[in-house]
């Protein structure tokens, strides 16, 4: 299979899996979620094999440190809607390869996780496998208007996965989430728009645009829409308020999907678009966004110390572990992008596997209200276990994934320095220690103490629930013992964006 | 070059057929109406296969080009729907009264498309009106078809009233444009506007044109009618006027926009904008609070018509092309929903509530539902999406990028009561177990290919250059 049909198999795949479902019978809930493991493994079996023959690829090239453009791997281009040079333009980068292998992981471990899904189980898969191939689309298209399209199709789904299957107030929620996020969007295609007519090459051609010196007058305003129109998927304060009901409203599948994978869309389109194409704009108003960032990473810090839900408190983390993403962006400098990608990574593997747990021990407890659980590490020993090495992963123990990427961003961002940047990292940091709170507080509430009477008969996790976690902690694990080969692959491609935007 | 004539010969035939087959059959007969929807297809055949770069006048008035055949093709398709979706509504059900006179029913609708396919055919402000005329006047009769039903009289009475007072407004509007010309042919008034694209007597002629479309397209402030007349008429009449009626009003304005008054294209394009920007924010609030399926509706083409006002503050070969393939887009979506609710309202009513459980007892009508709700809102991968893209790129070509914003964040607003519906039909739980519902064969068949059209055109490429190409001749 040659390089670009391996992308388009990506994002197809899920698709088939979904039409190939379709003819079972609804009652057959075991076929339906069997083929839809069966596709997501098959997918995930490709997306290694991208990853290796990337990585052999990269090297063969040579794209190294100090390239200055952006170089696509398994890139092609076929005409589409010719009315507006639409292309089907796809290819991939090491940023590309490296969520698309985050969203395979995450995707195959959330199926894995709502293996007790029954109720219209067919609905649940396709519209989970349907949002999937939304979010493979975007990470490899390179063409403005796909991009746009895969990226509606994978927040579209959510509506229903939060209102039919989700808990509490799902349907408040699942509106909230969808009508923010597609707002969003309403500013993000403004100014794709702008970008198209004033280019003055008509084309939505990602890497054609980046050539393109656009007048100030322009990124002047395009800037502030794209950049925080992606920002209401990556959580920006203040849009990010859909979060916390969303993620806690969502199914387990859905929450690790939407916190492991979708949050990073907004950030990765921060990066690919707003800023790689808009360079100037991004320099005007980046004061502006470090301090909402700012806010985020710290406000999100405080609102998890003050919850008292699981999933809340995992919702929050994400605000503030996303405000990361977006902070090592707004740094403007070449350690801060690049720890803006790790910690995309990092945090969609944590937060996955927060989620994950939450999930489980929820369905074993029945409450996700800390002070009405304790001593679980009694009855589920493994689980608890897993809970707790999440837990040092996002507040930022060395030898865990979250070490690598935290400790670059605020790297990245000290280096910057503007008083301004040094006194927003100072405070983000700061924000190290209220993770720290949080994080062991819910910790110990769950795992240790006396053990309730209630909760006496419970069992501890099943191999088949024992697989996703350990997937998930073995990756963790693997990030933070071995990352040199993920900074290798990131700084390839950091580099040509880092020129674009801060040297110019 | 008579062929050109062929399928306009073949729908008024069809008309005439269709009524003089009903005298002769016993009441309850069905061939009027196999009849009616077989011609309106046939017709539409006809037109597929007609040459598109060609052009012929006939008797100095009556014009075949490209882009004529390509809108009576869309009006041919939407008499077709409308036909075969009035079908079940002259059968009894629980949830409704059937309707009588099925072969006037139809020969009424063939006839009114007729007057559609004189506006696009039409080369003088004269034949302009009669189309006009011909399109409206049977639609006045259709609305009151409910015969005893208060509703449906008051639906009709508002619908004359209203309907008489734009033409009077645009017959007061030629009166302007043949003062200033000195004659009724276009291309008189396209001489004079190029010489005098500034006159004052010209624009406010044309000002009162567009009052005139405005009130076919429901465009504000003229679209208080729509309501009242969608929820009174029969749902498949409320359909063609959402539909073909609309259709017929837009291409109206392309005609004229893009034929004679093509010099005063800049004077009109802030007229325009406006009424798209408050035409598509009074839809969309009015929609919200609707819990009438045939209501909604109404505010949701409203709104719809807004936006497809928008791409006329654009001109050139993108602008037309974005109107006419918006139509076709909006069309199969508008079908597949009244197809719908035709099947709820035959067993239950047409009120929103009784979508409750859809998605449960009925999942294939109710994905149908989705992508038809999704498809209206402009979500991808549907032919909403690159319909609504089309659109707002058509502004943005413009120059009007503030305007591209509010109408994508309009669209966002839409989003909210489009999922109302889907959430009604997958989320909400009824109170009581919903009557089972039943799908005729002529429905399972028409939705079908709308379902198709739906997913297809957002896709296929190729539509949207094809009318390009004939749009460019």
């Amino acid at each position: 299979m040659n390089g670009p049909t391996l992308l388009t198999a990506i994002w197809l795949i899920p698709f088939f899996t979904v039409l190939a479902s379709l003819p079972v019978d609804r009652h057959n809930h075991g076929l339906i979620k069997k083929i839809s493991l069966l596709g997501n493994t098959i997918n995930l079996g490709l997306i290694i094999w991208l990853t290796v023959r990337f990585i052999q690829s990269a090297t063969s090239l040579g794209t190294g440190t100090g390239t200055t453009a952006t170089v696509l791997h398994f890139a092609m281009k076929m005409p589409w809607f010719e009315l507006l040079n639409i292309e089907y333009n796809i290819g991939v980068d090491a940023i590309s390869v490296l969520m698309i292998l985050l969203t395979g992981t995450v995707i195959f471990t959330g199926i894995l996780a709502s293996w007790q899904v029954t109720d219209q189980a067919k609905e649940f898969f396709a519209l989970l496998n349907t949002l999937v191939a939304g979010v493979y689309g975007v990470f490899i298209s390179f063409d403005l208007f796909t991009f746009f399209l895969f990226y509606e199709i994978a927040v579209l789904p959510m509506y229903l996965l939060i209102g039919l299957w989700g808990t509490g107030r799902k349907e408040y929620a699942a509106m909230k989430l969808t009508l923010m996020l597609v707002a969003g969007s309403a500013f993000i295609l403004a100014g794709i728009l702008g970008l198209y007519y004033e280019s003055g090459i008509a084309s939505f051609d990602l890497m054609k645009l980046a050539q393109v010196d656009f007048a100030p007058s322009f990124q002047l305003w395009a800037f502030p829409l794209i950049f925080a129109g992606f920002g209401v998927l990556g959580a920006l304060f203040p849009f990010h308020t859909w979060s916390p009901d969303g993620h806690a409203s969502a199914p387990t599948a859905v929450s690790m999907l939407h916190a492991g994978v979708l949050m990073k869309l907004g950030g990765y389109g921060c990066l690919r678009v707003a800023m790689y194409l808009l360079p100037q704009g991004a320099e005007i108003w980046m004061p502006l966004f470090l301090v909402l960032v700012t806010i985020n990473v710290v406000y999100g810090a405080f609102g998890a110390i003050r919850q008292t839900d699981l999933k809340y408190i995992t919702a929050y983390s994400s605000v503030s572990h996303c405000g990361l993403v977006l902070f090592g962006l707004t740094a403007m400098t070449y350690a801060g992008m690049k720890g803006a990608v790790l910690q995309m990574l990092s945090h969609g593997l944590m937060t996955a596997l927060f989620f994950c747990l939450i999930g489980m021990i929820y369905g074993r407890t029945h409450t996700r209200e800390i002070e009405k659980m304790g001593g679980l590490m009694r009855v589920m020993p493994f689980l608890s276990v897993a809970f707790v090495l999440a837990g040092l992963a996002g507040l930022g123990l060395p030898s865990l994934s979250g070490f690598v990427a935290e400790a670059t961003v605020f790297i990245g961002a000290f280096a910057n320095p503007a008083p301004l940047n040094r006194v927003c990292t100072v405070l983000a940091v700061l924000s190290i220690v209220v993770t720290a709170v949080y994080v062991l507080r819910t910790a110990n509430t769950v795992v240790n103490g006396p053990l309730r009477e209630q909760f006496k008969h419970l069992t501890d996790a099943s191999p088949m629930e024992k697989l996703p976690v350990v997937i998930l902690l073995f990756t963790i694990f693997g990030m933070g013992l071995l990352p040199g080969w993920i900074i290798n692959l990131v700084n390839g491609a950091i580099d040509p964006i880092f020129h674009k935007v801060v040297q110019q | 070059m008579k062929a050109l004539l062929l399928p306009d010969l073949l729908l008024v035939l069809s008309a005439f057929a269709t009524l003089g087959l009903d005298l002769f059959m016993p009441r309850d007969s069905k061939a009027p109406f196999h009849l009616a929807w077989a011609g309106a297809l046939a017709v539409f055949v006809v037109l597929l296969f007609l040459p598109y770069d060609q052009h012929a006048v006939f008797w100095g008035g009556y014009e075949a080009s490209g882009r004529g055949l390509m809108y009576k093709q869309l009006f041919a398709l939407s008499a077709a729907f409308t036909i075969l979706l009035s079908g079940s509504y002259f059968q009894s059900g629980n949830g409704r009264q059937p309707l009588a006179y099925q072969g006037e029913f139809c020969a009424i609708i063939l006839l009114a498309t007729f007057g559609m396919f004189t506006v696009v055919s039409a080369t003088d402000l004269l034949t302009l009106l009669l189309g006009m005329e011909l399109a409206t006047i049977p639609l006045y009769a259709l609305c009151a078809f409910r015969k005893g039903c208060p509703l449906a009289s008051e639906a009709s009475t508002k619908y004359i009233i209203m309907g008489s007072l734009s033409t009077a407004v645009a017959v007061f509007g030629y009166s302007f444009l043949y003062g200033c010309a000195g004659s009724l042919r276009f291309d008189a008034v396209l001489a004079y506007a190029t010489q005098h694209p500034t006159s004052p007597l010209l624009l406010l002629g044309v000002l009162l044109l567009l009052a005139a479309a405005g009130f076919k397209l429901t465009l504000f402030p003229f679209h208080m009618w729509a309501p009242d007349v969608y929820e009174g008429a029969p749902a498949p009449v409320t359909a063609f006027l959402s539909v073909s009626s609309k259709a017929t009003a837009i291409a109206f304005l392309a005609v004229l926009v893009n034929g004679p008054l093509a010099p005063l294209h800049q004077q009109l394009q802030p007229a325009f904008l406006l009424l798209a920007a408050i035409t598509m924010t009074v839809g969309n609030l009015g929609a919200l609070k609707q819990r009438n399926l045939l209501r909604f509706m109404a505010y949701s083409s409203i709104a719809q018509a807004g936006y497809i006002v928008l791409a006329f503050a654009g001109q050139g070969a993108m602008a037309q092309t974005t109107i006419f393939y918006y139509l076709l887009v909006y069309a199969a979506a508008n079908y597949a929903t009244f197809f719908i609710i035709a099947v709820i309202g035959k067993s239950r009513s047409e009120e929103i509530e009784t979508l409750q459980g859809l998605g449960r007892q009925n999942p294939g009508l109710a994905a149908v539902l989705m992508l038809a709700m999704f498809s209206l809102a402009g979500i991808p991968p549907l032919a909403g999406f690159t319909g609504k893209f089309m659109l707002f790129a058509t502004a943005a070509q413009a120059g009007f990028y503030g305007m591209v914003l509010f109408a994508a964040l309009n669209s966002t607003v839409s989003l909210y009561y489009y999922l109302l519906l889907i959430k009604e039909a997958y989320i909400t739980k009824p109170a009581s177990p919903m009557p089972a519902l039943a799908m005729s064969p002529i429905q399972r068949a028409s939705l079908i290919p709308l379902t198709g059209a739906m997913i297809m055109l957002g896709l296929l490429p190729s539509v949207s250059t094809a009318i390009r190409n004939i749009l460019l001749g």
